[in-house]
């Protein structure tokens, strides 16, 4: 009986081996592409706002959360007083595609690609500026734009106008 | 007897007359209760119902009732429970009241990281608002160069106004508006006026009030790089923290001393950094006007210091063992030395230093009869704070100056010139505005008042009660530290070793003989018997400019020191950051590692001046010996050195004796009708604040400030080294028979306050 059993073990697994005659399952990486899931987690890039602007505000929420600590930037200020990043680097020798940066944008500026995979002949070109970050549209987002929701104004945004502001105040004003 | 509360079951010690929120603050549990309008030197006002505490009375009659921490008086053996779901649902609750309006700014807010209210929000776990209507909004006021101001964040505690209105008696600011339109600012758009605005920023408990300078090259406060150091803008001395990054300094923000500078500093204190990073400021070793290697420099230098015919001179504003280290210098190598360029500042210092202890900011806040001889505020603003805060308990305020300054608009105000300054301080013994106070304390600009002056006010000081204190201030950091081992006549021994060619070669530290420091007019005929002199110094000036050997120094929050303060009170100061070269794009690809990676450094900035004295004394071969001096000097004037983070150790008593004998040059005398000189300062002034380019935005013009009833355009003064041309400003504070002109104008006519001087009005400009 016991033998019998061993027999049926065998003839399963053999079967189970036999079954993927005939099967492809290695895939020919690199030369075929990836099909990736769409929520993959690959390189930072930053976008823009729809109109055009940069999204980031250098608020350094970013480079706070990073794992590696391997964004660096250093905040500038417009001459219509917004805020931007002045440098923005990320050291994609030390970034381990985790997705916090992400997660961490209030601006929704930084959004990751699928790219995950690059190499480079020298440590220093993993090093990314910002005009190889900065990519010319708004992402996974197409609408959003964080200056309509804040307080603050800017450009042709006076106060009051964002949305769901009222108009300012007069504070000159003491009736009820 | 130790008296505690028990908050949530923990023992909490207080002070009778402490509320409970204060004692919880004081005791590091302030995170069981949050709260906004309670300020430490603000007091409480129980405006933001945020501190709700649960309090249990000892029987069983009462039920717990819910009450403000704040204003609930501290007494033993209370009981209070933060930890119950009614008191968490009012803290909440409360917090998501303060948030119904509040911007979603945090991102592009320069508050967020320091944010009082983020703290606090996080802390009751207050996430989602329910409230989905429309916020309010405000317009913003443009406040002037230093404060930012942000009005749609404002959670109306009412911190600011207590702030400028009560504690800094502050008239240009206010509350606005009623009920939820409620606003905090300016009547019209315009700079603050209050020297003390820049604490706004600091009581702000959220991003109403952000620092606009820190704007400019903002950086998140948890990437900065902080240490303690000491306020290097006048000799009061107090306490700040410098924010560094990337190697540049970005902030000045007030270090708590609870003697000097308790939680506010000055807007001198907190804006005259940008020095550090001043395009003018010489950062690399230059020879003859042309940048050059260190060690050339150096070789230089050492070979005319061979030839034996050298004078040193030191720097009130440089630290003390800077000045040691070229004492011990000028020692080693038998070389006359003086610590201040005049003959006169040397006797005004010593005349400071001879006044016995003087009173710490905190005895003068708590003094009840007060005189201020001159114009406090421009010189040393944190004294003039403290003299409001004592106006504020009650104190009475005499003012004796030869214009209405903003102090004695608060107090009863006595127009004097200058000359006559000293007679009224020699009779203030007498004088009614002292009677009857049970503290009195006489505070004096040196400067204004002069050697004869500070003469006169220790010897009045004999007169009254024992209790009695006094102090003078000056605008430089370290006068009683570079004073201190100046002995009588050494800055007139110096001029007289050059004018009888004794020496052809000065070596100077942090000095500016040729601009604007005291006696320049005199030097700058001197200077034509020097065959070279060398500088080392943090700043472009007019001695930089012409030097034959410029070393470069460190500024102060690069390096280690120790300042004197008008006490008398050694402070030491940490090295913060260092000084490197911030490249805002990376290096060229593959040339090396740009900072980002962690690789190549970038060269460091300038040494502290004793790296370049040792040095020196090591080329010339007596560097044991030099080491030697200075170890001996410094553990005498301090055998126990303080450390950064300590409140600093006051020189004794006996050490003061040394200079009640000093000599005393003669008093000028003036004729009733003579035009007098007098001293005209802002609070932005000084040579290092001279560089900052947003605080000297709201500098006043320069001029000859004289009462309106002189008919004149313009005038020229005639000085014993030179004459000065300048416009006339007709000012209505100013007393008859007084010009009042800045420091520059008193170096270029070789003149000091007090002194007549002759005067052609001139019609034209």
């Amino acid at each position: 009986m016991r033998m019998w059993r061993n027999f049926v073990d065998l003839g399963a697994g053999l079967w189970t081996t036999l079954r993927q005659l005939g099967r492809i399952s290695t895939v020919s990486y690199p030369e075929a592409p990836l099909n990736l899931p769409p929520r993959w987690r690959g390189r930072p890039t930053l976008t823009r706002d729809p109109d055009g602007d940069e999204r980031c505000v250098a608020c350094q929420l970013c480079s706070a959360v990073c794992p590696t600590r391997c964004i660096e930037l250093q905040a500038g200020e417009r001459a219509d007083t917004r805020r931007y990043p002045l440098t923005f680097r990320i050291n994609f020798s030390r970034c381990i595609y985790c997705g916090l940066c992400e997660e961490a944008c209030p601006t929704l500026a930084i959004q990751l690609l699928d790219e995950f995979a690059f190499s480079k002949q020298h440590h220093a070109d993993f090093i990314y500026e910002k005009d190889a970050l900065l990519i010319d549209g708004t992402g996974k987002h197409p609408h959003y734009n964080f200056y309509r929701h804040s307080g603050v104004a800017l450009g042709d945004k006076n106060k009051g106008e964002g949305i769901n502001e009222k108009p300012p105040v007069n504070v000159r004003s003491n009736l009820p | 007897m130790k008296h505690v509360f028990y908050l949530d079951g923990q023992e909490i010690p207080f002070v009778p007359g402490q509320n409970v929120l204060e004692a919880t603050i004081a005791a590091g549990q302030d995170r069981q209760i949050p709260y906004f309008c309670f300020h430490p030197a603000l007091g409480s006002l129980g405006a933001c119902r945020q501190c709700a505490v649960k309090m249990y009375s000892h029987d069983s009659k009462h039920p717990p009732r819910i009450t403000m921490a704040c204003l609930l008086p501290a007494s033993d053996d209370l009981q209070l429970v933060t930890l119950e779901n009614d008191v968490h649902t009012e803290h909440r609750e409360i917090i998501e009241l303060l948030m119904t309006n509040h911007p979603l700014d945090c991102p592009v807010c320069d508050e967020g990281g320091q944010c009082h209210l983020q703290d606090m929000t996080v802390q009751t776990g207050h996430s989602v608002r329910h409230y989905g209507g429309p916020k309010r909004t405000y317009r913003n006021q443009n406040l002037g160069p230093l404060v930012y101001q942000e009005m749609n964040r404002c959670i109306t505690c009412y911190r600011c106004v207590r702030f400028y209105q009560d504690a800094a008696l502050g008239e240009d600011f206010g509350v606005f508006g009623s009920r939820n339109r409620v606003s905090f600012g300016r009547l019209e758009d315009g700079p603050l006026e209050s020297p003390f605005s820049g604490n706004l920023v600091e009581v702000c408990p959220t991003g109403v009030f952000t620092d606009k300078v820190f704007r400019h090259d903002y950086v998140r406060v948890w990437d900065l790089q902080q240490g303690p150091s000491v306020c290097p803008h006048c000799a009061v001395g107090c306490n700040t923290t410098p924010g560094a990054r990337l190697g540049t300094l970005r902030r000045i923000r007030n270090r708590q001393h609870p003697e000097i500078n308790g939680h506010f500093l000055c807007d001198r204190g907190r804006y005259a950094f940008p020095y550090v990073t001043a395009h003018s400021r010489p950062l690399q070793p230059r020879l003859k006007g042309e940048t050059s290697r260190q060690e050339a420099v150096l070789r230089q230098l050492a070979s005319r210091l061979e030839e034996g015919r050298s004078g040193f001179l030191g720097s009130p504003r440089e630290d003390l063992q800077s000045n040691l280290g070229l004492f011990a210098l000028a020692d080693c190598l038998h070389a006359p030395f003086a610590a201040v360029t005049s003959s006169w500042a040397e006797a005004l210092a010593q005349q400071c230093l001879a006044l016995p202890q003087a009173p710490s900011l905190q005895e003068v806040a708590a003094a009840d009869r007060i005189v201020v001889i001159g114009d406090l505020d421009s010189i040393a603003p944190m004294a003039g704070f403290a003299v409001r805060q004592a106006l504020g308990r009650g104190a009475r305020l005499t003012v004796l100056a030869s214009s209405r300054t903003g102090l004695a608009r608060k107090g009863d105000y006595r127009p004097l010139r200058p000359s006559a300054l000293r007679d009224q301080v020699a009779q203030l013994a007498d004088d009614p505005c002292l009677q009857g106070g049970r503290v009195p304390v006489l505070l004096a600009t040196a400067e204004t008042l002069g050697p004869s002056g500070l003469y006169a006010l220790r010897k009045t000081l004999e007169k009254l009660p024992a209790n009695a204190r006094a102090g003078a201030f000056v605008n430089r950091p370290n006068l009683f530290g570079a004073a201190y081992f100046a002995a009588d006549g050494h800055t007139e021994r110096l001029q007289q070793a050059l004018r009888q060619r004794e020496i052809n070669h000065l070596l100077c530290l942090g000095a500016d003989p040729l601009g604007e420091d005291w006696g320049a007019g005199a030097w700058r005929t001197l200077s034509s018997g020097l065959e070279g002199f060398a500088l080392l110094d943090m700043v472009d000036s007019a001695t930089a400019r012409a030097a034959e050997a410029l070393l470069p120094v460190a500024a102060f929050p690069e390096r280690a020191g120790l300042f004197v303060n008008y006490e008398g009170r050694i402070q030491a100061f940490a090295p913060v950051y260092q000084r490197e070269a911030q490249v805002l794009h990376s290096a060229v690809h593959g040339s090396g590692f740009p900072d980002a990676a962690g690789g190549m450094k970038h060269p460091l900035g300038p040494p502290s001046p004793l790296f370049w004295l040792g040095r020196l004394a090591e080329l010339l071969h007596v560097h044991e010996a030099w080491q030697k001096r200075l170890d001996f000097y410094l553990h005498f004037l301090c055998p126990a050195a303080p450390d950064p983070d300590s409140p600093g150790v006051l020189l004794p008593d006996t050490i003061r004796a040394r200079f009640e004998i000093a000599t005393l040059p003669l008093p000028p005398t003036v004729g009733p009708e003579q035009w007098e000189l007098d001293i005209f300062r802002w609070y932005g002034g000084e040579t290092l604040a001279d560089t900052a380019e947003d605080l000297q935005s709201l500098a006043p013009l320069r001029g000859l400030r004289v009462h309106p009833d002189v008919q004149a355009a313009s005038a020229t003064l005639q000085g014993p080294c030179g004459q000065l041309h300048l416009p006339v400003i007709p000012c209505e504070d100013m007393v008859q028979g007084v010009i009042a002109i800045d420091q520059e104008g008193f170096a270029e006519l070789g003149l000091y306050p007090g002194d007549p001087v002759e005067v052609t009005w001139e019609q034209e400009p």
